[in-house]
Protein backbone atom coordinates (compact mmCIF):
# COMPACT_ATOMS: atom_id res chain seq x y z
CA UNK A 1 0.00 0.00 0.00
CA UNK A 2 1.21 3.46 -0.86
CA UNK A 3 0.11 6.58 0.98
CA UNK A 4 -1.23 9.60 -0.85
CA UNK A 5 1.05 11.17 -3.43
CA UNK A 6 2.13 14.72 -2.69
CA UNK A 7 2.07 16.96 -5.72
CA UNK A 8 3.03 20.64 -5.79
CA UNK A 9 1.40 23.25 -8.01
CA UNK A 10 3.61 26.28 -8.63
CA UNK A 11 4.03 29.14 -11.09
CA UNK A 12 4.01 32.94 -11.23
CA UNK A 13 1.25 35.23 -9.93
CA UNK A 14 -1.96 34.80 -11.91
CA UNK A 15 -0.98 31.49 -13.55
CA UNK A 16 -4.07 29.79 -12.05
CA UNK A 17 -2.61 27.71 -9.20
CA UNK A 18 -5.39 28.34 -6.67
CA UNK A 19 -8.03 27.99 -9.40
CA UNK A 20 -6.49 24.70 -10.55
CA UNK A 21 -6.62 23.23 -7.02
CA UNK A 22 -10.15 24.50 -6.37
CA UNK A 23 -11.37 22.95 -9.62
CA UNK A 24 -9.87 19.57 -8.76
CA UNK A 25 -10.17 19.12 -5.01
CA UNK A 26 -12.83 16.76 -3.64
CA UNK A 27 -12.46 18.30 -0.18
CA UNK A 28 -12.85 21.93 0.89
CA UNK A 29 -9.68 23.70 -0.21
CA UNK A 30 -7.57 25.19 2.56
CA UNK A 31 -6.31 28.47 1.17
CA UNK A 32 -4.34 31.39 2.57
CA UNK A 33 -5.52 34.20 0.31
CA UNK A 34 -5.20 37.81 1.35
CA UNK A 35 -5.95 41.07 -0.43
CA UNK A 36 -2.83 42.26 -2.28
CA UNK A 37 -1.46 45.66 -1.26
CA UNK A 38 -0.07 46.34 -4.74
CA UNK A 39 -1.60 46.02 -8.19
CA UNK A 40 -1.01 42.45 -9.33
CA UNK A 41 -3.98 42.26 -11.66
CA UNK A 42 -6.31 40.39 -9.27
CA UNK A 43 -7.92 40.82 -5.88
CA UNK A 44 -6.36 38.02 -3.86
CA UNK A 45 -2.97 36.38 -3.50
CA UNK A 46 -1.68 33.27 -1.69
CA UNK A 47 0.73 33.89 1.21
CA UNK A 48 1.32 30.37 2.56
CA UNK A 49 -0.25 27.63 0.47
CA UNK A 50 -3.41 26.09 -0.94
CA UNK A 51 -4.22 22.52 -0.08
CA UNK A 52 -6.70 20.16 -1.68
CA UNK A 53 -7.16 16.42 -2.09
CA UNK A 54 -8.54 14.19 -4.81
CA UNK A 55 -8.47 10.68 -6.22
CA UNK A 56 -7.26 9.99 -9.72
CA UNK A 57 -7.98 6.46 -10.96
CA UNK A 58 -8.35 5.45 -7.29
CA UNK A 59 -5.00 6.95 -6.36
CA UNK A 60 -5.20 9.47 -3.47
CA UNK A 61 -3.45 12.73 -4.30
CA UNK A 62 -2.64 15.70 -2.09
CA UNK A 63 -2.20 18.99 -3.94
CA UNK A 64 -0.15 21.82 -2.43
CA UNK A 65 -0.25 25.16 -4.23
CA UNK A 66 2.60 27.61 -3.63
CA UNK A 67 2.50 31.40 -3.44
CA UNK A 68 3.46 32.96 -6.78
CA UNK A 69 5.38 35.99 -5.60
CA UNK A 70 9.17 35.72 -5.36
CA UNK A 71 9.35 36.98 -1.78
CA UNK A 72 7.67 33.73 -0.71
CA UNK A 73 10.37 31.55 -2.27
CA UNK A 74 10.99 29.88 1.11
CA UNK A 75 7.52 28.33 0.73
CA UNK A 76 8.46 26.85 -2.67
CA UNK A 77 11.32 25.07 -0.92
CA UNK A 78 9.22 23.92 2.08
CA UNK A 79 6.31 22.67 -0.01
CA UNK A 80 8.50 20.78 -2.49
CA UNK A 81 10.08 18.77 0.33
CA UNK A 82 9.03 15.16 -0.28
CA UNK A 83 6.91 16.02 -3.31
CA UNK A 84 6.59 13.31 -5.96
CA UNK A 85 5.64 15.67 -8.76
CA UNK A 86 5.51 19.32 -9.72
CA UNK A 87 2.88 21.05 -11.86
CA UNK A 88 4.38 24.30 -13.13
CA UNK A 89 1.59 26.55 -14.37
CA UNK A 90 2.16 29.50 -16.71
CA UNK A 91 -0.54 31.75 -18.17
CA UNK A 92 -0.48 31.26 -21.93
CA UNK A 93 -1.56 34.86 -22.54
CA UNK A 94 1.23 36.33 -20.38
CA UNK A 95 4.55 35.55 -22.05
CA UNK A 96 6.05 38.43 -20.05
CA UNK A 97 5.75 36.09 -17.02
CA UNK A 98 7.70 33.23 -18.65
CA UNK A 99 11.11 34.37 -17.28
CA UNK A 100 9.59 34.46 -13.80
CA UNK A 101 8.24 30.93 -14.30
CA UNK A 102 11.69 29.85 -15.39
CA UNK A 103 13.11 31.41 -12.20
CA UNK A 104 10.69 29.46 -9.99
CA UNK A 105 11.34 26.28 -11.96
CA UNK A 106 15.12 26.60 -11.61
CA UNK A 107 14.84 27.48 -7.91
CA UNK A 108 12.79 24.34 -7.22
CA UNK A 109 14.54 21.85 -9.48
CA UNK A 110 18.01 22.90 -8.26
CA UNK A 111 16.94 21.91 -4.74
CA UNK A 112 14.54 19.02 -5.37
CA UNK A 113 14.90 16.42 -8.10
CA UNK A 114 11.18 16.21 -8.77
CA UNK A 115 9.39 15.04 -11.93
CA UNK A 116 7.45 17.91 -13.45
CA UNK A 117 4.97 19.00 -16.03
CA UNK A 118 4.41 22.50 -17.38
CA UNK A 119 0.75 23.47 -17.75
CA UNK A 120 -0.03 26.36 -20.09
CA UNK A 121 -3.28 27.86 -18.76
CA UNK A 122 -5.96 30.03 -20.34
CA UNK A 123 -6.26 27.83 -23.43
CA UNK A 124 -9.88 29.02 -23.66
CA UNK A 125 -8.65 32.44 -24.82
CA UNK A 126 -8.40 33.16 -28.56
CA UNK A 127 -4.85 34.54 -28.48
CA UNK A 128 -2.72 32.28 -26.32
CA UNK A 129 0.61 30.46 -26.55
CA UNK A 130 0.32 26.82 -27.63
CA UNK A 131 1.95 24.20 -25.37
CA UNK A 132 4.42 23.32 -28.16
CA UNK A 133 5.60 26.93 -28.36
CA UNK A 134 6.02 27.09 -24.60
CA UNK A 135 8.00 23.80 -24.71
CA UNK A 136 10.30 25.38 -27.30
CA UNK A 137 10.65 28.51 -25.15
CA UNK A 138 11.63 26.49 -22.06
CA UNK A 139 13.58 23.96 -24.19
CA UNK A 140 11.56 21.08 -22.78
CA UNK A 141 10.39 17.85 -24.44
CA UNK A 142 6.81 18.22 -25.77
CA UNK A 143 5.68 15.42 -23.40
CA UNK A 144 6.42 17.73 -20.45
CA UNK A 145 4.12 20.55 -21.56
CA UNK A 146 0.31 20.48 -21.74
CA UNK A 147 -2.32 23.12 -22.42
CA UNK A 148 -5.27 23.53 -20.08
CA UNK A 149 -7.98 25.74 -18.73
CA UNK A 150 -7.37 25.82 -14.95
CA UNK A 151 -11.10 26.21 -14.23
CA UNK A 152 -11.87 22.91 -15.98
CA UNK A 153 -11.56 19.82 -13.73
CA UNK A 154 -11.28 17.54 -16.79
CA UNK A 155 -8.29 19.54 -18.01
CA UNK A 156 -6.80 19.44 -14.53
CA UNK A 157 -7.23 15.67 -14.27
CA UNK A 158 -5.65 15.24 -17.71
CA UNK A 159 -2.68 17.37 -16.60
CA UNK A 160 -2.18 15.31 -13.44
CA UNK A 161 -2.52 12.06 -15.39
CA UNK A 162 0.25 13.18 -17.73
CA UNK A 163 2.41 14.12 -14.72
CA UNK A 164 1.80 10.73 -13.07
CA UNK A 165 2.87 8.98 -16.28
CA UNK A 166 6.16 10.84 -15.93
CA UNK A 167 6.38 10.14 -12.17
CA UNK A 168 5.62 6.41 -12.22
CA UNK A 169 8.87 5.00 -13.65
CA UNK A 170 10.91 6.98 -11.10
CA UNK A 171 8.49 6.11 -8.29
CA UNK A 172 9.08 2.41 -8.87
CA UNK A 173 12.86 2.70 -8.94
CA UNK A 174 12.78 4.73 -5.71
CA UNK A 175 10.68 2.04 -4.06
CA UNK A 176 13.15 -0.63 -5.07
CA UNK A 177 16.01 1.43 -3.70
CA UNK A 178 14.25 1.70 -0.33
CA UNK B 1 -3.13 61.63 18.75
CA UNK B 2 -3.26 59.26 15.85
CA UNK B 3 -5.78 61.31 13.91
CA UNK B 4 -3.19 64.01 13.22
CA UNK B 5 -0.36 61.59 12.37
CA UNK B 6 0.25 59.87 9.05
CA UNK B 7 0.22 56.06 8.90
CA UNK B 8 3.98 56.06 8.52
CA UNK B 9 4.43 58.26 11.59
CA UNK B 10 2.22 56.01 13.71
CA UNK B 11 4.05 52.89 12.55
CA UNK B 12 7.49 54.41 13.13
CA UNK B 13 6.66 55.91 16.51
CA UNK B 14 5.00 52.68 17.67
CA UNK B 15 8.03 50.61 16.70
CA UNK B 16 10.40 53.14 18.25
CA UNK B 17 8.44 53.04 21.53
CA UNK B 18 8.47 49.23 21.50
CA UNK B 19 12.23 49.24 20.98
CA UNK B 20 12.74 51.80 23.73
CA UNK B 21 10.54 49.94 26.22
CA UNK B 22 12.10 46.56 25.41
CA UNK B 23 15.74 47.25 24.51
CA UNK B 24 16.65 43.53 24.50
CA UNK B 25 14.49 42.92 21.40
CA UNK B 26 16.37 41.81 18.28
CA UNK B 27 13.94 43.47 15.95
CA UNK B 28 10.43 44.69 15.25
CA UNK B 29 8.67 45.01 11.94
CA UNK B 30 5.29 45.84 10.42
CA UNK B 31 4.32 44.22 7.13
CA UNK B 32 1.22 44.14 4.95
CA UNK B 33 -0.91 40.98 5.11
CA UNK B 34 0.65 40.02 1.75
CA UNK B 35 4.19 40.30 3.04
CA UNK B 36 5.58 43.70 2.08
CA UNK B 37 7.54 45.60 4.76
CA UNK B 38 6.01 48.92 5.83
CA UNK B 39 8.18 49.89 8.80
CA UNK B 40 10.99 48.08 10.53
CA UNK B 41 13.75 48.27 13.08
CA UNK B 42 15.68 45.02 12.75
CA UNK B 43 19.16 44.29 14.08
CA UNK B 44 21.89 44.01 11.45
CA UNK B 45 22.12 40.64 9.77
CA UNK B 46 18.37 40.02 9.49
CA UNK B 47 16.74 40.47 6.10
CA UNK B 48 13.66 42.61 6.78
CA UNK B 49 12.08 41.75 3.41
CA UNK B 50 12.29 38.07 4.25
CA UNK B 51 10.89 38.51 7.75
CA UNK B 52 8.01 40.57 6.27
CA UNK B 53 7.11 37.80 3.82
CA UNK B 54 7.42 35.14 6.53
CA UNK B 55 5.25 37.20 8.90
CA UNK B 56 2.49 37.21 6.28
CA UNK B 57 2.90 33.48 5.73
CA UNK B 58 2.85 32.77 9.47
CA UNK B 59 -0.28 34.83 9.99
CA UNK B 60 -2.02 33.30 6.95
CA UNK B 61 -1.20 29.81 8.15
CA UNK B 62 -2.10 30.67 11.75
CA UNK B 63 -5.53 31.84 10.62
CA UNK B 64 -6.22 28.54 8.87
CA UNK B 65 -4.99 26.51 11.84
CA UNK B 66 -7.21 28.61 14.10
CA UNK B 67 -10.19 28.08 11.78
CA UNK B 68 -9.61 24.33 11.82
CA UNK B 69 -9.68 24.04 15.59
CA UNK B 70 -12.29 26.76 16.18
CA UNK B 71 -10.04 29.43 17.66
CA UNK B 72 -12.11 32.41 16.54
CA UNK B 73 -10.32 35.48 15.23
CA UNK B 74 -6.54 35.14 15.13
CA UNK B 75 -4.71 37.53 17.45
CA UNK B 76 -1.17 36.22 17.49
CA UNK B 77 1.14 33.38 16.58
CA UNK B 78 4.54 32.55 17.97
CA UNK B 79 7.60 30.54 17.00
CA UNK B 80 9.94 29.46 19.79
CA UNK B 81 13.45 28.07 19.73
CA UNK B 82 16.31 27.48 22.17
CA UNK B 83 17.77 30.91 21.50
CA UNK B 84 14.71 33.06 21.07
CA UNK B 85 11.13 33.63 20.06
CA UNK B 86 9.23 35.47 17.35
CA UNK B 87 5.71 36.76 17.90
CA UNK B 88 3.41 37.69 15.04
CA UNK B 89 0.40 39.88 15.83
CA UNK B 90 -2.58 40.56 13.61
CA UNK B 91 -2.72 44.36 13.35
CA UNK B 92 -5.60 45.54 11.19
CA UNK B 93 -4.71 44.75 7.58
CA UNK B 94 -1.09 44.22 8.60
CA UNK B 95 1.09 42.10 10.83
CA UNK B 96 3.50 43.09 13.60
CA UNK B 97 6.55 40.86 14.09
CA UNK B 98 8.51 41.02 17.35
CA UNK B 99 11.82 39.14 17.49
CA UNK B 100 13.00 38.40 21.03
CA UNK B 101 16.08 36.68 22.45
CA UNK B 102 15.73 33.85 24.98
CA UNK B 103 15.30 34.85 28.60
CA UNK B 104 13.30 38.05 28.11
CA UNK B 105 10.60 39.24 30.48
CA UNK B 106 7.74 37.69 28.51
CA UNK B 107 4.96 39.23 30.58
CA UNK B 108 6.19 42.70 29.76
CA UNK B 109 6.86 41.77 26.14
CA UNK B 110 3.35 40.39 25.58
CA UNK B 111 1.73 43.45 27.16
CA UNK B 112 3.82 45.95 25.20
CA UNK B 113 3.53 44.06 21.92
CA UNK B 114 -0.25 43.67 22.16
CA UNK B 115 -0.60 47.37 22.86
CA UNK B 116 1.63 48.15 19.89
CA UNK B 117 -0.42 45.85 17.65
CA UNK B 118 -3.64 47.57 18.78
CA UNK B 119 -2.07 50.95 18.06
CA UNK B 120 -0.96 49.86 14.59
CA UNK B 121 -4.42 48.43 13.88
CA UNK B 122 -5.93 51.90 14.32
CA UNK B 123 -4.20 53.11 11.14
CA UNK B 124 -4.15 49.91 9.03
Amino acid sequence: MRGPLKLVVSGPVGAGKTTFIRALSETAVIDTDVAPSEDIGKDSTTVAFDYGTLHLDGLPLHLYGTPGQDRFDFMWDILCEGALGLVMLVAGDRPQDFPRARGIFEFVTSRHAVPFIVGVTRQDLPRVWEPEDVADYFRLPYAHVVGLNATDPMDGARTLTRLLELVEPQGHSEERAV
Amino acid sequence: MTSTMSKQEVLSSTLAALRANLPELKGVLVATADGLPMAQSMNAGTDANRVAAMAATALGLGKRIGDTVGNGVLTEMSVSGTDGQVFFYAAGRGVLAVVAPAGMNLGLLLMEARDAAANIATVL
